[in-house]
């Protein structure tokens, strides 16, 4: 015990005040503290949460700048999607004011021209070449590669900021314009897959029992079936074109919201709280949409955000393994999967739509990422 | 076990059979005779194809035959198109081994490479090594691997000439092997950010959990505790991933071997879907269907072996 | 009083979190002789867990022991490498676990979770071990031992889990037992079985024990000394008797009128707020704030131990000569009188 004497003062401690030895709050009623603070609800704490993950916020900024430039990119030049320039194929990318750095300059490298033929202005109009490289000779004739301002090469008077495709198509219109149609697609599919996930699950999570159990049966066999092989037949099926493809993403795209929903009832629907309500006799619908799915809306959301890029994915394999959208009409996989065939030639053609969906993709899984970890209740308070 | 068992594979018989049907449907159904609408065939041709494949007959006749071709006889159509009048059977069979090899020697590279990466991250948490490592595997889940196969296509064959541009079937040892190079590479990138991702949330849930406590409270070194309980724990539910693993690393294998002009089952696809020759393309989905649903039964009894909770039944508070 | 086997001397451990520095132990002393209990209560958040963790050495990464000696066999354990602390986790010091269902690895098979220290300390071949861990088994009354030997944890109750915990912290033989609340999550009746087991093994390894509680309930079964511990101070110390037939510090008064009994009419006594905020503990004496009886010294100065009898010591400036005389209130009172009649009544037959 010795520990503890040594703490035992040898005299009074020092002289205290008059007052000291007074009983402060007897006979008082001591109350619980009240919290001096605001309460803040659930979802402003999880916002205020996503506002300070810099990645989410970063993705949530790309995702919108994305979606504006689909909704108005397609304005911005005078040309339209499906507007043909039979003279002016495969033009390389010519963006003004980022000529003078020498990228997107519109100019291209013509390979093995004869040297001898560069001064004919017929063939090279004046000013055109830029740049002469790689002078070789071939069977007694000088050859070189030449680079040259393509447009004023083919004397084209347009300017395509993304080049043009193999049918003379302004590339900056169709990316944009497919931009739109694939997120359009995903957007379309989500909510609808979202709707039908959640009146499923929560069926089968609030009625339970034998209903519970075949709706869950049944969400097991679709679920296993490869997802790829479901849509494909689907399309082939039903034909190309976004109404099928949106469809075909509603075969199999519902289960995890589905699934999702009814253990939240699970989880839910034996709270006293629920119980009470059941008991005052409160019918069945507003239990559902009052009392249990609110508590389910975070994950629920989180759940879309990811399922974005899955459907965006989708659409662009689809359109890889030739059941894409019908001609005219781009989106962002068609414009791969025609960009893939010149890739060598073009490169500029796969560049421009492999950044918007790689973009695209990772940004909605950050934004995912971040609002899974924004509305984890179990990380609230850390 | 054995029950266990026998409830794996009849759900995998059930779903197979679903499969069948729908794909029966779809391809009767569809507008117009399967064959006559082929101008590479004679009407003579259509005509005995029409009798073999019982087509004119009900329904649900065409139907039994239709399983009994397949499922008796291993009969799966004739090929109209892509290469006519053989057997569809006999055209997958011969693109069957190379994409088997793509796919299976992509999921095998991956697995390593994404545990070490999630052990990594998973002890280093809120690290640097960390933040590296998940920074990557957003990059390499979220984009497809068609972009990485262009990428790697364009960079490292075509500008920096490393590797073959395209798929060389023809040569034999090394030259074979390089050109196999990229797309096995392009396809990995994602299962290894799977891989990794699930590993590094399973592993630090299992660093902090009491029983990794109770191993250090009675005397297991660090190592000996982390290696002994939480990584052995952690393994036992990567094989809940790799069923959508596998078959992600099979859609993206279609693409990119189209990229890369691999002749493989994700090529002939393409071809077939393009020429309309029906009966193959079926025959490729369903292959597919099989594929994957095998990997799916493979990887539901290994989990019953690995998981005593599974194995002997019972409890589930564990 | 006999040896003292573990001695605590102004143990200090600090969390850092997010919004700054948890002082979650604040300058604790106690000691342990040699086969006695102590038992350390107090609420949740007290510092009760974090000061077992520091002991063993097991705090987790943000935890730090600031100051202070945790002496043992002549080692400073405060201070110990991880490599010097292996010698004593499992082998000197053992630790019952509060949950013993998330406490077992739910994949490994019973037998090898006891075996697994003395194999991999070779202390003891593999069938050694084999031999120990079944007697071990057979000894926290595990039935059958041969066969559960090769089970798993899904196949045990809850009872059965904290017997094997307590076999797994026997295996190597300890001198210090450390139960962490070692029956909150098992049921009642199971409970009192665990707790005669412990009392059990206690006698029989002559072990010393610090058994950790939130229930007074509990400590009154077990321990021969018990510490309370509010805000990651102790404010009482003495013997058992001692802190529950008169006990001087108000907390304690709280925590003991707090306890339900069968016996009380009326409605049970909660201790008015939440504990304090270890981010920022009060000035003064850390209770003043929930404290019916508190005084106005108890706002600025921490009160110092005062000595009620040679072994029961108490920090509160009640016992200074200069405070008011208070009553501890009459529904303690009452209830004090009703125990030490029934011990009595006990001890009659």
């Amino acid at each position: 015990m010795a520990d503890f004497k040594q703490q035992i003062p040898d005299q009074p401690i020092r002289p205290a005040r008059e007052d000291d030895f007074e009983l402060l709050q007897m006979g008082v009623d001591l109350k619980d503290a009240k919290f001096d603070t605001p309460p803040i609800g659930f979802f402003k704490d999880a916002m205020l949460r996503l506002a300070r993950n810099k990645a989410a916020v970063a993705a949530l900024v790309l995702i919108l700048l994305i979606s504006f430039m689909a909704i108005f990119g397609p304005m911005m030049t005078p040309y339209t999607f499906d507007q043909q320039f039979v003279d002016y194929l495969n033009m390389p990318p010519k963006i003004p004011f980022l000529a003078s750095l020498g990228i997107a300059d519109g100019s291209r490298v013509l390979t093995n021209r004869r040297v001898d033929g560069l001064n004919d202005t017929e063939k090279y109009p004046e000013g055109c070449i830029l740049e002469i490289t790689n002078e070789h000779e071939v069977n007694g004739v000088m050859m070189a590669d030449v680079k040259v301002d393509y447009y004023a090469y083919t004397g084209c008077e347009e300017t395509f900021w993304f080049g043009s495709d193999y049918l003379g198509r302004d590339l900056w219109a169709r990316l944009w314009r497919g931009a739109r149609v694939s997120l359009f697609i995903a957007i379309v599919s989500v909510v609808t897959n979202m709707i039908i996930g959640v009146v499923y699950g929560s069926i089968a999570g609030y009625y339970g029992g034998k209903v519970d159990m075949v709706l869950m049966r049944i969400c097991e066999i679709i679920q296993s079936f490869p997802r790829v092989v479901v849509v494909t037949l689907f399309i082939m099926f039903f034909g190309t074109g976004i109404f099928s493809i949106v469809m075909s993403l509603l075969i199999s795209g519902w289960i995890q919201t589905a699934r999702l929903v009814r253990a939240q009832f699970y989880r839910f629907k034996g709270r006293e709280y629920v119980l009470a309500a059941r008991t005052m006799g409160v019918p069945d619908r507003s239990i559902i949409f009052r009392h249990i799915l609110p508590n389910s809306l975070g994950p629920i959301i989180t759940t879309m955000m990811m399922a974005v890029p899955q459907a965006i994915f989708t659409e662009s394999f689809l359109a890889y393994i030739g059941l894409g959208l019908q001609a005219p009409e781009p989106s962002i996989g068609v414009l791969l999967s025609e960009g893939q065939k010149v890739l060598l030639n073009f490169p500029y053609q796969s560049l421009f739509p492999g950044i918007v969906i790689s973009l695209l993709m990772i940004s909605f899984n950050l934004f995912g990422n971040g609002l899974r970890d924004a509305m984890d209740p179990t990380l609230r308070g850390v | 076990m054995i029950k266990y068992i026998a409830q794996r594979v009849l759900a995998l018989l059930i779903t197979l059979f679903i499969i069948l049907t729908i794909a029966f449907l779809v391809i009767r159904l569809m507008p117009g005779s399967i064959y006559d609408s082929n101008e590479m065939l004679s009407a003579d041709m259509v005509k005995i194809l029409e009798d073999k494949y019982h087509l004119n007959d009900p329904l649900l006749v065409q139907y039994r035959y239709f399983l009994e071709d397949i499922l008796l006889h291993w009969d799966w159509g004739t090929s109209v198109a892509v290469q006519p009048r053989v057997p569809v059977w006999e055209v997958l069979a011969s693109k069957i081994p190379i994409t088997l090899q793509l796919n299976f020697v992509s999921l095998l590279i991956s697995l390593p490479i994404g545990i070490l990466a999630g052990i990594f991250a998973a002890i280093y948490q809120n690290t640097k090594v960390d933040y590296t490592i998940s920074f990557f595997v957003v990059v390499f889940i979220s984009v497809p691997s068609f972009i990485f196969a262009t990428v790697l296509q364009y960079f490292l064959a075509y500008k920096l000439g490393w590797f073959p541009i395209i798929y060389n079937a023809t040569a034999t040892g090394a030259a074979k092997y390089l050109s196999m190079i990229l797309p096995i590479t392009a396809l990995s990138f994602s299962p290894i950010a799977r891989v990794t991702r699930y590993l590094r949330g399973e592993l630090i849930e299992n660093l902090s959990s009491e029983y990794m406590l109770l191993a250090r409270t009675k005397g297991l070194t660090r190592l000996q505790a982390t290696v002994r309980h939480s990584m052995r724990n952690s393994f036992v539910p990567l094989a809940n991933i790799i069923i959508p693993m596998f078959t992600n690393i099979l859609t993206g294998s279609l693409v990119v071997e189209q990229i890369f002009s691999v002749a493989g089952v994700g090529g002939l696809l393409v071809e077939s879907i393009n020429s309309s020759d029906h009966t193959l393309t079926i025959a490729i989905l369903i292959f597919y269907s099989m594929i994957s649903l095998l990997t799916i039964l493979i990887v539901d009894l290994s989990y019953g072996i690995i998981d005593p909770r599974v194995r002997i039944g019972g409890g589930s508070n564990g | 009083m006999s040896e003292k086997i573990l001695q605590v001397k102004d143990l200090t451990v600090s969390f850092s979190s997010y919004a700054g520095q948890v002082h979650a132990v604040r300058d604790i002393s106690f000691d342990l002789c040699r086969g006695e209990t102590l038992a350390i209560v107090g609420e949740s958040g007290s510092g009760k867990s974090v000061t077992t963790k520091a002991i063993l050495g097991i705090l987790p990464g943000n935890g730090t022991i600031e100051g202070g000696e945790i002496l043992y066999n002549g080692m400073d354990l405060a201070k110990c490498s991880d490599k010097e602390f292996e010698s004593v986790r499992g082998k000197k010091i053992s630790l019952v676990f509060q949950d013993p269902l998330s406490a077992l690895n739910p994949i490994m098979k019973i037998g090898k979770q006891i075996m697994e220290a003395l194999v991999l300390s070779k202390a003891a071949t593999k069938g050694e071990a084999k031999e120990r861990a079944l007697e071990l088994m057979r000894r926290v009354g595990i039935p059958q031992p041969e066969i559960r030997f090769n089970q798993y944890p899904f196949q045990f109750s809850g009872g059965m889990r904290q017997r094997i915990v307590i076999a797994i912290a026997l295996a190597c033989n300890p001198e210090i037992l450390i139960c962490d609340e070692p029956t909150t999550a098992l049921d009642v009746t199971i409970q009192a079985q665990i707790l005669e087991l412990i009392n059990e093994i206690k006698e029989r390894n002559n072990l010393s024990i610090i058994f950790i509680t939130h229930d007074l309930g509990v400590v009154a079964n077990v321990a021969d000394r018990v510490a309370v511990m509010y805000a990651g101070k102790i404010v009482e110390f003495g013997r058992s008797e001692e802190i529950f037939y008169d006990p001087k510090n108000p907390y304690t008064w709280a925590l003991l009128s707090s306890m339900p009994d069968l016996d009380t009419k009326e409605q049970l006594f909660s201790i008015p707020g939440t504990p304090p905020n270890m981010l920022h503990p009060p000035a003064g004496d850390a209770f003043h704030e929930r404290n019916q009886y508190a005084l106005k010294i108890d706002t600025r100065e921490a009160p110092p131990f005062f000595k009620v009898s040679d072994t029961h010591y108490a920090a509160t400036w009640l016992l200074d000569p200069r405070a008011p005389k208070v009553e501890p209130p009459r529904v303690l009172r009452e209830r004090i009188e009703r125990m030490k009649r029934r011990a009595a009544e006990h001890a009659g037959q």
